[in-house]
């Protein structure tokens, strides 16, 4: 055994010494390799900065991570399928450490002077939302005080909020009136009057678009709708240990929620018209977002297969190039009786060597840049002051990275295995010489 | 014996040759365009202002409204709410394409626009389509008398419409049945583009009014919602009564309360 240790350490220095027999080359192809390793590093961490921005853009400005409706309202938005008031204070007495906020929906025609067009009134309980989430933060303009009336000529009219598109294709501005009719709950014309108070930032293209946002006190007057809820949003801080096993945490709470809601079900019955009451988390609720990350999860295996396999290429030609020339040292080898598994050996542990400098090299430098884009991240406001919106998804103009330990030592592993597989192919070649014919 | 047998034939062949030569004239001498004509105008006249009732049924809710309308042509109407006190002076004025609401709570008018259009009427199983869509039914519809006989223990004719190929219309196909003794018109059924039947308008109660026998309520049902219902009746109705076209005014909307 020990015989076998000895020979492994007297290849591995004979293989540290041929690394620097040509400095220049070695160089080249470590920094070769490194950059490899240094533009995966970036780019999974610009890649985790993205989805980490998606997944916070979906739970904490609008959809939170879990919501509560019934199916009739999942399916056609039916206005009748409303959650009782009562399983909103049951579940907040039973779920202390959970945040719950109340929402109703409803669709409904505005009209400013001239211009008129279908819009998605989505009533808040200001009081409730602001733990859940940060709809109420997100303001362009104005002020998100729904629950305040604005006083103008003698008569006190309710605010609310629009977003930002929807303002711009109305020619609303802040203070102007809005009026809007729908048909209210109890079939008659709801028709209310009411101010702009705010105008949002961008949230999703649909509530960009079409969103008008009042409390719920407003909403009841317009729409005569006394039964209950259309959603409930959950929300709950996730502890920093719990970072790592966030989904389990979440399908937990999940089941938690469901469970108490059953009870409640079967205690308070409701409508059959209405359906069940559904809990889903926020992977259910937008199924192209958690697409979206399963997609980007692949892309970046195959990207980073393609960067490895391209810098991999100079460790191939380094091998080449270093075998073909020293074929007259491993005929001498091969003749004093050194077996060919051991050349093949000795061949491979040199570029595992340069394979190796170059991880060192590349997960430094590349730590070290992402955490500076982590930080800094890359500012595109001056032309998007908005940000921008993709597959249905709104983001922040600055785009900041996100560096998780795995991407390192993936982004190393994968370099690794790659360049070794290409090494195979030279250290094969040295061992196939014919000892006679390259000593001549 | 053989000359009752002799009878019953020629009067058979008789009338089968009158389906086979003219099959768009109907035995009295009508033509489709005079059923269409007789359908269109039953209810309004050259002028009409009437007091009605509509009751709406949903799985939801149930409610009843008392109104008054005014028409002159097809082409202007208006219809203002009485009953109940909340909704007193809700008004919906038509001129040719258009529909203006007037909200007396709020004191604004608005114009449906387009994409609302598809929309119920005052919460009732009538959409604003329905309201728009009366005036040019000649224009968006070919019709023909497909049916002519005996149906239900009665003389019908059957007159189908389908939609002109160029006319934006919701209706893939539209067949309106008429009592054929009095043109009496029993029920309109209308059907989507796969030609299923969506929903039936029927009619009953008729009256003797100004030498016409008009029904006095009618019922749409939707197909798919068999409990739902929204039934209009006819509580008075004058013909002719002399209104100028400057009475269908935004104006005149809000004054109407």
């Amino acid at each position: 055994m020990s015989a076998v240790f000895a020979r492994l350490n007297m290849l591995m220095f004979i293989a540290w010494r041929n690394v620097w027999r040509n400095p220049i080359r070695s160089v080249l192809t470590v920094s070769a390799l490194a950059g490899g390793v240094i533009m995966l590093i970036l780019y999974y961490s610009l890649m985790a900065g993205i989805s980490q921005q998606m997944i916070r853009f979906a739970t904490e400005i609008s959809t939170g991570r879990i919501q509560i409706q019934r199916q009739a309202f999942i399916q056609d938005q039916d206005l009748y399928a409303t959650i009782p008031w009562q399983y909103l204070t049951q579940l907040e007495q039973q779920n202390p450490s959970l945040q719950f906020a109340p929402r109703l929906y409803a669709a409904a025609l505005a009209s400013h002077q001239e211009s008129s067009t279908g819009v998605q009134i989505m009533a808040v309980d200001s009081q409730r939302e602001r733990p859940v989430t940060k709809l109420l933060t997100h303001v362009r303009q104005g002020q998100m005080n729904l629950e305040q009336g604005i006083e103008q000529d003698g008569m006190t009219y309710a605010p609310v909020v629009l977003g930002y598109q929807l303002a711009r294709n109305m020619g609303v501005t802040l203070g102007d009136e809005l009026v809007l009719v729908s048909q209210a709950a109890d079939g008659s014309i709801g028709n209310d009057l009411f101010r702009v108070a705010g105008i949002l930032k961008p949230i999703n293209p649909t509530f960009d678009r079409m969103g008008v946002l009042m409390s719920i006190e407003s909403y009841k007057a317009l729409m005569y709708l006394e039964t209950g809820i259309h959603e409930i949003i959950v929300n709950f801080e996730i502890e920093p240990l719990q970072t790592s096993n966030s989904e389990d945490w979440l399908s937990t709470i999940q089941q938690q929620l469901m469970t108490q809601i059953t009870a409640q079900e079967q205690a308070q019955p409701l409508d059959k018209l209405g359906g069940k009451v559904q809990v889903r988390n926020w992977r259910e609720v937008s199924p192209s977002l958690s697409q979206m990350l399963a997609l980007s999860h692949s892309m970046m295996l195959m990207t980073g297969v393609v960067v490895m396999s391209l810098a991999s290429l100079g460790m191939l030609n380094t091998m080449l190039m270093a075998v073909h020339e020293r074929r007259q040292e491993f005929a001498i080898l091969r003749a004093i009786g050194m077996k060919r598994r051991w050349l093949l050996l000795m061949v491979s542990l040199e570029s595992l060597f340069l394979a190796l400098i170059s991880a060192v090299m590349g997960s430094l430098l590349g730590t070290w840049m992402s955490l500076r884009f982590e930080h800094q991240g890359i500012d595109f406001s001056a032309s998007m002051p908005d940000g921008y919106d993709w597959a249905g998804m709104v983001f922040e103009p600055v785009m900041h990275g996100l560096l998780l330990p795995e991407h390192i030592y993936q982004s190393c592993l994968m370099m690794l295995v790659i360049s070794m597989l290409a090494s195979l192919f030279p250290a094969w070649l040295s061992t196939r010489h014919r000892p006679a014919e390259s000593m001549r | 014996m053989s000359g009752v047998w002799w009878w019953v034939k020629s009067r058979a062949l008789f009338a089968l040759m009158v389906l086979l030569l003219v099959p768009s004239v109907t035995a009295a001498g009508l033509t489709v365009d005079d059923l269409v004509q007789h359908m269109d105008s039953l209810w309004r006249g050259k002028t009409s202002k009437a007091v009605m009732s509509m009751q709406v049924k949903t799985e939801r809710y149930e409610r009843t409204m008392s109104m008054a309308s005014w028409s002159l042509g097809q082409d202007y109407s208006l219809v203002v709410i009485r009953e109940p006190i909340k909704d007193k002076g809700i008004a919906t004025l038509k001129v040719e394409q258009n529909i203006w609401n007037y909200l007396p709570k709020i004191n604004r008018v608005t114009k449906v626009p387009a994409s609302m259009m598809s929309g119920s009427w005052m919460g009732s199983h009538f959409t604003n389509d329905d309201l728009v869509k009366e005036s040019s039914y000649a224009e968006d519809y070919e019709s023909a008398i497909s049916f002519t006989g005996l149906r239900d223990g009665t003389d019908v004719y059957e007159v189908t419409s389908v939609p002109r190929p160029d006319s934006a219309v919701v209706w893939g196909k539209i067949v309106m049945i008429l009592r054929q003794q009095d043109l009496l018109p029993v029920e309109v059924r209308y059907f989507d583009e796969q030609e299923i039947l969506v929903r039936t308008l029927t009619f009953a109660d008729e009256k003797q009014l100004d030498g016409r026998l008009v029904p006095m309520r009618m019922t749409l049902q939707p197909v798919d919602k068999s409990d739902e219902s929204t039934t209009i009746l006819y509580e008075d109705i004058e013909f002719n009564v002399p209104i100028a076209p400057s009475f269908f005014s935004l104006q005149n909307l809000k004054r109407m309360r």
